[in-house]
């Protein structure tokens, strides 16, 4: 993806090399090094083991829908964004993480829970920003 | 015996209330009247009030009170983390840790929001939690975390839709009856609330709250001093507060099984397991509704229902007093009752246990208090008009 027109966010929490990654076009998630499991929120510590090594792990843009809402109401800071529009919860393939994110919906054809989706990188412009973010499709 | 079993209980109550923008009082004036009248409901000199608690990033500093109010010492003031209603019952139970471990002997519990002095409640809630992750998504309100929650009770497990408007219909039913609240004299129109814009599905307007203004306060004091005053003491029973691993503010990375809860299911837990009631020994709930679906989470995370019979306990004629078996927000709750923040809630807890009600449950004598749902944080009580 061109990150080059992307204003980015200031961003030096846990969860920085997630943003750095989209801009380069890569979904990066993060694994204990201690024990394996994913996190998400992203954190310094693994809480079941203790340990702090944590690994930036590169995953395909595959998931299916957890849950979902299709927004209708004109909320602050969604000026952007056609309504109405689509929201959902995404379960990234092999590790689980769920991820926050905006579905295409051309047709108005509500998602259903466990359906099968593709994303790729786009944007939500926020005010004067631009905040890389994974849009999905069906199939 | 729990500590907090009976040790200390709500001796007065006052409210205003306004429509949104209407409040004619700036925040701190609605909220100094609000304690008076609750110092006055108990016959209590407001100068020895010397503690004060609130919940969900109230902004009246309780040490600025203290010039209107006359106020000799104050010896306690503090808030219940979360910017949410999660934490409203668990006020009450720090209130009564401040009496009981005798830090502080009379204490107001309270929550103000009057939109021209304090803003939009909805926004300063999302402060909270909003991030890159949710804006990016268009997640910008608590309407859409609770849709989005919604529609996973909805369609994975098998709640059907249709209870939530049973329990909006309860509200109003009672709302319309009770003259203290927004909805008085006022009977919903099916039609209207069935047609209702969408918000964010499966949300329309009628399934959410909607703000209003004005301010609450209760009197706690020990179980024994609220036997001296004016008015029948509300015992305070028992007193949950917190989150179990798995839930929390995560990103929607919930654990599984919780994710479409409430976040009651230890509240509820440690609260029956410390009063030794159980759900079957309540006589009436008032029940925190941010949003429908949330309310009805709530009853199945306190144990009135199941994901399988939700349908035949949450219907219109069981939910509504005098002749229901399970009377829910007999005020009307933050739907119709109004909505500070559900302070209003607690308000018609005590109010029904003390047979003031507009909708009296016969012969009532437990009250269950559920606070916000789906906060990060939330928070129970129960109460009685006497010690089982
Ligand atoms: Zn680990």
């Amino acid at each position: 993806m061109d990150s080059g027109g992307l204003i980015m966010h200031v961003n030096d929490g846990a969860d920085a090399p997630y943003w750095n990654g989209l801009a380069e076009g890569r979904l990066l998630l993060p694994r204990c090094g201690g024990c394996g499991r994913w996190m998400w929120p992203a954190m310094n510590r693994c809480g079941a083991c203790g340990s702090e090594d944590v690994e930036w792990i590169q995953r395909e843009m595959r998931a299916t829908i957890f849950s979902w809402t299709r927004t209708w109401h004109r909320f602050g800071y969604t000026e952007s964004l056609d309504l109405p529009f689509v929201s959902i919860v995404a379960t990234v393939a092999d590790c689980g993480i769920r991820l926050l994110g905006r579905l295409d919906d051309p047709d108005q054809v509500d998602p259903v829970i466990g359906e099968g989706i593709a994303g790729r990188i786009g944007a939500t412009r926020v005010g004067t920003r631009d905040i890389p973010t994974i849009i999905w499709s069906r199939g | 015996m729990h500590p907090l079993y009976g040790t200390t209980a709500v001796a007065g109550i006052g409210m205003r209330q306004y429509r949104r923008g209407a409040s004619p009082l700036p925040e701190q004036g609605a909220l100094v009247e609000a304690i008076l009248t609750a110092c006055a409901d108990a016959g209590f000199d407001p100068a020895d009030v010397d503690g004060f608690v609130s919940y969900g990033d109230d902004k009246n500093e309780p040490v600025r009170l203290m010039p209107a109010l006359g106020t000799r010492e104050l010896k306690w003031s503090s808030v219940v983390w979360g910017g949410g209603g999660g934490g409203i019952a668990g006020a009450f139970g720090l209130a009564a840790a401040a009496i009981v471990s005798g830090q502080a002997s009379a204490v107001i519990v309270f929550r103000a929001l009057v939109e021209g002095s304090s803003g939009r409640l909805s926004a300063a809630v999302m402060a909270h939690h909003l991030n890159d992750h949710m804006l990016a998504a268009g997640i910008v309100a608590p309407a859409q975390v609770c849709a989005i929650r919604a529609n996973r009770m909805y369609e994975h497990h098998g709640v059907p839709r249709s209870v939530a408007e049973e329990l909006v219909r309860a509200s109003y039913y009672h709302g319309s009856r009770n003259p203290e609240a927004i909805a008085y004299g006022t009977d919903i129109d099916l039609d209207e609330m069935r047609d209702s814009r969408w918000i964010a599905e499966p949300f329309r307007l009628f399934d959410c709250s909607r703000e209003n203004d004005g301010a609450a306060a209760f009197l706690m004091v020990s179980a024994e001093r609220a036997r001296d005053l004016k008015k029948a003491p509300a015992y305070l029973l028992g007193c949950a507060n917190g989150a179990e691993r798995g839930w929390g503010d995560l990103l929607e990375n919930d654990d599984e099984a919780l994710y479409p809860t409430a976040g009651f299911r230890p509240i509820a837990r440690r609260l029956y397991a410390d009063t030794g009631l159980t759900p079957s020994d309540i006589d009436v709930i008032q029940l925190y509704e941010n949003f429908s679906a949330q309310g009805v989470a709530s009853l199945i995370d306190h144990g009135f229902c199941t994901y399988e019979n939700v349908a035949e306990v949450v219907r219109f004629e069981n939910l509504i007093a005098p002749t229901g078996k399970l009377p829910v927000n007999t005020g009307g709750g933050n739907f119709a009752q109004g909505f500070i923040h559900g302070i209003g809630t607690a308000y018609e807890a005590v109010k029904q246990l003390r047979g003031e009600s507009a909708n009296p449950v016969p012969d009532a004598k437990l009250c269950l208090l559920a606070g916000g749902p789906g906060a990060p944080t939330v928070s129970s009580a129960i109460f009685g008009n006497e010690i089982p």
